[in-house]
């Protein structure tokens, strides 16, 4: 596989870990989180047979975490985005 | 015990490796200091006048190092630079870290890293054995971070049949094997 | 004349002559035969027998589909099996020898399986050996591994060397006949970056075959010239003899290239280089396969396909035979007839279309006649057989593309979902004349030149003929009463496949491992249609409605070596060194490997016997003098920012936050789901600036997992990571006589307890201007620190500790004694923390506050992760204190049945403490903490101990920390 790296260009998917679902980013507040938020956050994913938005670590590049939207019944990759990006676009902040 | 006296004794990795194979040469460099910055978050501006200002050099591109002189910079991750350059003593890292004041936090990282000049007319084909990114169509100062043999590496393109390849110390002796035995498989 | 059946042309070297081996005879060639070429040549036919029922086989292809003509190359441990002879090189000295055979080949032993063949038909593996179940182990088993398998493997270490390799274009062009040659031509002179890979070693495919003219030269000549041309290009890379094998993610293709396996001597480089090419867009010019057409022992050596026998008398100057038939479906295949004949060998013609089927043929070890369905028999030496093409669709379908039947050429062509970037050319794509075939590669060339945004002139395509191609299906003579071959390679009969569709093994899929049909090193590239096309039939349903098996990598059998590449013996994966690790090494180091590390795991002094009196010593230097200790390998992460202490807060479950500078602090890091992760300390050399250690094993993940945290949980976060690891040698000096080493040293520190006191930190120089860190931290329980310099210094820097502590008794140790140490002191390490175990549990829970939101806080707060009778953490002494511990144990309460329900824990480390003189443990326990005194059951059926303990306080040693204070 090659990932199409956001600032370097497409790069063989050797040089990244996978992590998983990119609603990992989503973290509650655990102060502020119900038992239930925290663990549907923990242990619930969705598995779909098509469009799946995932973290990749470029571990041997940049060391950027990537949000890799990718078809899994295919293995098109459509998009890939810097997660920190992503995080700010999704209200994380400090 | 009176007072006891001692001077440390710096051993290079690869005990100041120089190797030819054929008509190409793999030289250890021992002479470059490498000093880390990273930009301070909202800081790139004061860090890009302050490396211009200070080292007259450039913050490089993503797939590219930029040169002053001696000195090169190169990116080691989207907020991170390497500063390379010749310095004879330890406190490249202190100077550094005086001249940036505040514009950028330093961290001496010469020994954490084996450097390697490599050159010869049978260099990008040794690469190819070796490099997963298109090092052929790189130009001069074209620079990357990549895995070379489960090593993480960063090669740099000096000229048509000149690289710089960096990888972890630690792991030296292995490197050197896999960049001499990607030399010798192609002769 | 030593070669029989040389006849005039062909594409070889006839002034030079090369000698090799067939089963042990010396037999000559020239260069640009291969060994099916030279073995034809010296009037072989027979050369190998079948897998299943060792019928005599012989050369049935000239390419890489052969099924037939497998044979053993060279001798001892290089020898390697199930090589096609189609596709070997001729060289001097070669050594090649017959393969699945016991005895002689003309005289196998084991052609008794021929007469079994009722009892060894399709399935017979699943009905046969079922009963009784008695003879599986004892019979059936050992006689299918007898006689299993084609090939012979040396059983040793293959001596020769693999490499591997990547490689980038804009196009890679797979196969180069006349599509591959056109189209790369086109595109390279357009000015995009080709790769043109081909898996023969003379360019042009098929033209070097056939008597075609191209450009008004003979097909060959033009393949030459194009090839030369395109060698002289800088933005064209040929790779000859590299088979792509493999269509990946993302325009990523697997290929295999031949580097010196046609070479007498290697030179020692390596033999084979596995590419992994990088292309954005691929064109498959690869041709296609000739098919066979399913008759009465239709098998027999000397029975070919009609193009292989044109290969062999265009391209090898050699004639199969002398009296030759030919059986053909198609135009195609009459083109064997006149290429014979213009060498002058007269050709007898069957043509399906014409009425007339081969029914059966004779002769024992090889053809000697042919019978005709009207009646005739007719005497012959070879018969070549055509049932039409089949475009090579594999590639295409490794992205699960399905090909579709097309009808006017009774094949199977590429269907539309093919994998990105690729376009199919040539007779590839279906398309069957020569004319047609330029026309298409050279636009098809131009175009992807274009898309490229390249505009330059492409020149023209060469002009040739579009010679008739005229097909009517013919798959099996009905009227045959003797076995009608499918498959060659696995023993497949029409029959077999009758036998599948009545015991309802009907899908394709089925239908190949039900008869193995389509198995093995050729994958039936010259069996799968003519099997699917005969279970149509039987089954009512045309071809397209059956369907195809489906394709999958490699396109020809890859060697495991090429895949293992270099990666062998000691360079399978890369090593770590310490700093100090020639030094150890110097001084009675073994060491041993902890992730790619290699450690001391102790110093061997003169008259140590076994490894136990190092260790024993080490520990007792240390706890009664001072010891040395390279601990570099620990993670080492450089923390920068204004929010440094922040993050830090944030990632250890217990508080940073407040560390004051020149101060260090023991943490611990939990997963979001609450549980132990790693833990380690962390020092604050300024307000902006900490260095955190890890354990050796997750000094990766922990850093990528705060990478995470900072990039993706508090992108505003103003926190900066880099590894030191590698840049600093770190030693722990420990041991009562710790702070008088330190303090020889050192340049101008105070080191006393006040000024320096137990977790402090500070940077400093030693040894007259060395920069360096000092820590006051300790794992072994004494006083301790550990001393870091730049990493160049390491080796050095242990000497000097060595010599500055001579006359106070230092020793070095290693990571045994460091073991030793830590359970006697009662620390957790990776056996206590391994993913499964809580704070709670290791008695840790003071570590994990509750006003904070660390990662993992809130779920460490389960009910299930607090049980009352949960298991902790405690010590383990033996009653019996001659006793060896055993880590793994389980405890039992005395009088408990043996059973998981009466389980209560595991023992996790144990130790021989010098200090204590007997041995002791750390393990988790149910309740454990309230049961101090208790004796209980240690109980380890794997290692057969079954022994009382006493639960213990973990800290086996200097409980309150005197020592380490001190």
């Amino acid at each position: 596989m090659i990932i199409d790296h956001p600032l370097l260009g497409p790069r063989d998917a050797a040089e990244f870990v996978y992590k998983g679902d990119a609603s990992l980013i989503d973290r509650p507040d655990g102060l502020a989180a119900s038992a239930d938020e925290m663990h549907d956050y923990v242990y619930l994913r969705d598995n779909p047979a098509g469009e799946h938005r995932e973290l990749w670590y470029h571990e041997q590049g940049d060391r950027s975490w990537l949000v890799v939207t990718r078809n899994t019944l295919t293995h098109e990759i459509i998009r890939v985005e810097l997660a920190r990006g992503v995080a700010r676009e999704r209200g994380r902040s400090r | 015990m009176a007072e006891f006296h001692f001077t440390l004794e710096p051993q290079p990795s690869l005990g100041r490796a120089d190797i030819t194979i054929g008509g190409n040469r793999i030289a250890e460099r021992t002479d470059l200091t490498i000093v880390s910055i990273a930009t301070p978050q909202g800081e790139e501006e004061g860090l890009a006048s302050a490396l211009l200002d200070e080292w007259g050099i450039a913050v490089p591109d993503p797939t590219r190092s930029s040169r002053a002189g001696e000195i090169r910079a190169l990116r080691t991750a989207p907020d991170q630079i390497l500063l390379i350059f010749p310095h004879a003593n330890p406190d490249a890292e202190a100077s550094a870290r005086q001249k940036l004041n505040g514009r950028g936090y330093t961290i001496d990282q010469t020994d954490a890293w084996i450097i390697l000049e490599v050159s010869g007319p049978n260099t990008l084909a040794a690469l190819e054995r070796l490099c997963p990114l298109d090092v052929a169509s790189f130009s001069e100062g074209g620079a990357g971070r990549t895995v070379m043999e489960h090593m993480g590496a960063l090669v740099l393109r000096l000229a048509d049949n000149q690289f710089l390849l960096m990888s972890a110390s630690s792991s030296a002796r292995s490197f050197l094997h896999a960049v001499e035995t990607s030399y010798r498989n192609v002769l | 004349m030593n070669q029989p059946n040389r006849i005039d042309g062909g594409l070889i070297d006839r002034e030079t002559v090369l000698k090799f081996q067939w089963n042990e005879r010396w037999l000559t060639g020239h260069p640009g035969d291969t060994l099916a070429s030279a073995l034809l040549a010296n009037g072989l036919r027979l050369v190998g027998r079948s897998f299943k029922y060792h019928r005599p086989r012989g050369i049935f292809t000239a390419g890489s589909e052969e099924p037939n003509a497998l044979v053993e190359l060279r001798k001892g441990s290089a020898r390697e099996p199930n090589t096609r002879a189609t596709t070997v090189e001729l060289f001097d000295g070669l050594y090649a020898t017959s393969q699945n055979h016991r005895g002689p080949l003309e005289w196998d032993v084991m052609a008794v399986n021929d007469l079994l063949a009722p009892f060894l038909s399709a399935g017979f593996y699943y009905k046969t050996f079922m009963w009784p179940k008695a003879f599986w182990e004892k019979l059936y088993e050992p006689m299918i591994r007898a006689s299993a398998g084609l090939g012979r493997l040396s059983g040793r270490e293959d001596p020769d060397s693999y490499d591997h390799g990547f490689l980038h274009a804009d196009l890679l062009v797979i196969g180069a006949g006349p599509a591959g040659l056109t189209s790369a031509l086109a595109a390279a002179r357009g000015g995009a970056r080709v790769i043109l890979a081909d898996e023969d070693f003379r360019w042009g495919g098929r033209l070097n075959s056939e008597s075609y003219l191209l450009g008004d030269r003979p097909g060959a000549d033009w393949a030459m010239e194009a090839a030369s041309e395109l060698a002289a290009m800088p933005n064209v890379r040929l790779l000859p003899r590299t088979t792509v094998y493999g269509a990946y993610d993302h325009g990523i293709y697997g290929a295999l290239e031949r580097k010196t396996d046609h070479l007498p001597d290697t030179g020692g480089t390596p033999r084979q280089v596995l590419w992994r090419i990088y292309s954005k867009r691929a064109l498959l010019a690869a041709g296609a396969t000739e098919r066979s057409i399913a008759f009465g022992n239709n098998d027999r050596p000397g029975i070919m396909l009609a193009g292989a026998v044109r290969s062999y008398v265009n391209r090898y100057g050699v004639t199969p035979g002398r009296k030759v038939a030919l059986f053909t479906n198609n135009e195609d295949g009459l083109r064997t007839a006149s290429d014979l004949s213009a060498k002058g060998i007269d050709v007898t013609v069957l043509d399906t279309r014409e009425g007339v089927h081969v029914v059966h043929t004779s002769g024992r070890k090889a053809l000697k006649s042919i019978t005709l369905s009207d009646g005739r028999t007719i005497q012959a030496d070879c018969l070549a057989v055509s049932g039409g093409w089949s475009p090579n669709v594999h590639l295409t379908c490794h992205h699960r593309s399905r090909p579709v039947w097309q009808e006017e050429i009774s094949a199977f062509i590429p269907g539309s979902d093919l994998p990105t970037g690729m376009t199919v050319t040539g007779a590839a794509a279906g398309t069957m004349t020569l004319g047609a075939i330029v026309r298409d590669a050279h636009a098809a060339g131009t175009e992807i030149a274009s898309d490229f945004g390249h505009r330059g002139a492409t020149g023209s395509a060469p002009t040739a003929d579009d010679e008739p191609f005229d097909t009517k299906p013919f798959w099996y003579v009905q009227e045959s009463r003797a076995r009608a071959w499918v498959d060659l390679q696995n023993d497949v009969t029409a029959k077999d496949i009758r036998q599948s569709h009545q015991e309802g093994f009907r899908s394709v899929e089925h239908l190949k491992r039900y008869t193995t049909l389509g198995m093995a090193t050729d994958q039936g590239k010259t069996a799968n249609i003519l099997g699917l096309a005969i279970m149509a039939e039987i089954s009512g349903r045309t071809i397209p409605e059956t369907g195809t098996t489906m394709f999958r990598p490699p396109y020809t059998p890859v060697p495991i070596g090429a895949f293992a590449g270099r990666a062998r013996g000691k360079d399978f994966r890369p090593y770590r060194l310490t700093p100090s690790h020639d030094w150890a090494a110097e001084n009675g180091a073994d060491f041993v490997e902890a992730g790619l590390w290699l450690r001391a795991q102790w110093y061997r002094l003169p008259g140590e016997k076994g490894w136990r009196d190092s260790v024993d010593r080490e520990v007792r230097t240390t706890r009664s003098a001072v010891g040395v200790c390279d601990v570099s390998t620990l993670g080492k992460i450089d923390i920068q920012g204004r929010d440094a202490a922040d993050f830090l807060n944030r990632v250890y479950s217990n508080a940073f936050l407040k560390l004051p500078v020149g101060r260090v602090r023991y943490g611990l890091m939990l997963r979001d789901d609450g549980f132990a992760y790693d833990d380690g300390t962390s020092a604050r050399l300024s307000e902006t600036q900490f260095v955190m250690t890890t354990t050796t094993a997750n000094a990766v993940t922990v850093f990528r997992e705060l990478e995470f945290a900072r990039q993706c949980l508090w992108p505003d976060l103003d926190v900066h990571l880099i590894s030191t690891t590698d840049a600093w040698a770190q030693f722990s000096v420990a041991g009562p006589r710790a702070r008088i080493l330190i303090s020889r040293i050192v340049d101008g520190l105070d080191v006393s307890n006040e000024a320096f006191p137990f977790m402090a930190c500070t940077a400093c120089t030693v040894l007259g201007g060395t920069p360096a860190r000092l820590f006051r931290i300790s794992f072994s329980g004494e006083l301790a620190y550990e001393i870091a310099v730049p990493a160049r210094y390491g080796n050095s820097m242990i000497q000097a500790l060595m010599a500055a502590g001579k006359d106070l008794g230092v020793a070095p140790y290693g990571t045994e004694a460091l073991g030793v140490m830590r359970v006697e002191k009662g620390h957790v390490a990776g056996n206590e923390i391994n993913g499964q175990t809580t704070a709670e549990m290791m008695g840790l829970s003071g570590m994990v506050s509750q006003k904070k939101d660390a990662i993992g806080t809130a779920m460490s707060g389960r009910e299930e992760m607090a049980r009352i009778d949960g298991l902790q953490l405690v010590g383990f002494r033996p009653v019996d204190r001659s006793v060896a511990l055993t880590a793994g144990a389980h405890f039992l309460s005395r009088g408990a049945p043996e059973d998981m329900a009466h389980d209560e824990g595991w023992m996790t480390s144990v130790a021989w403490s010098p200090e204590l003189g007997h041995s002791i443990g750390l393990g988790f326990l149910k309740q454990g903490r309230l049961r101090h005194g208790e004796t209980i059951r240690a109980f380890s059926p794997v290692r057969g101990q079954d022994i009382l303990v006493e639960v213990c306080s973990p800290h086996h040693i200097d409980p309150e920390g005197v020592r380490q204070r001190g």
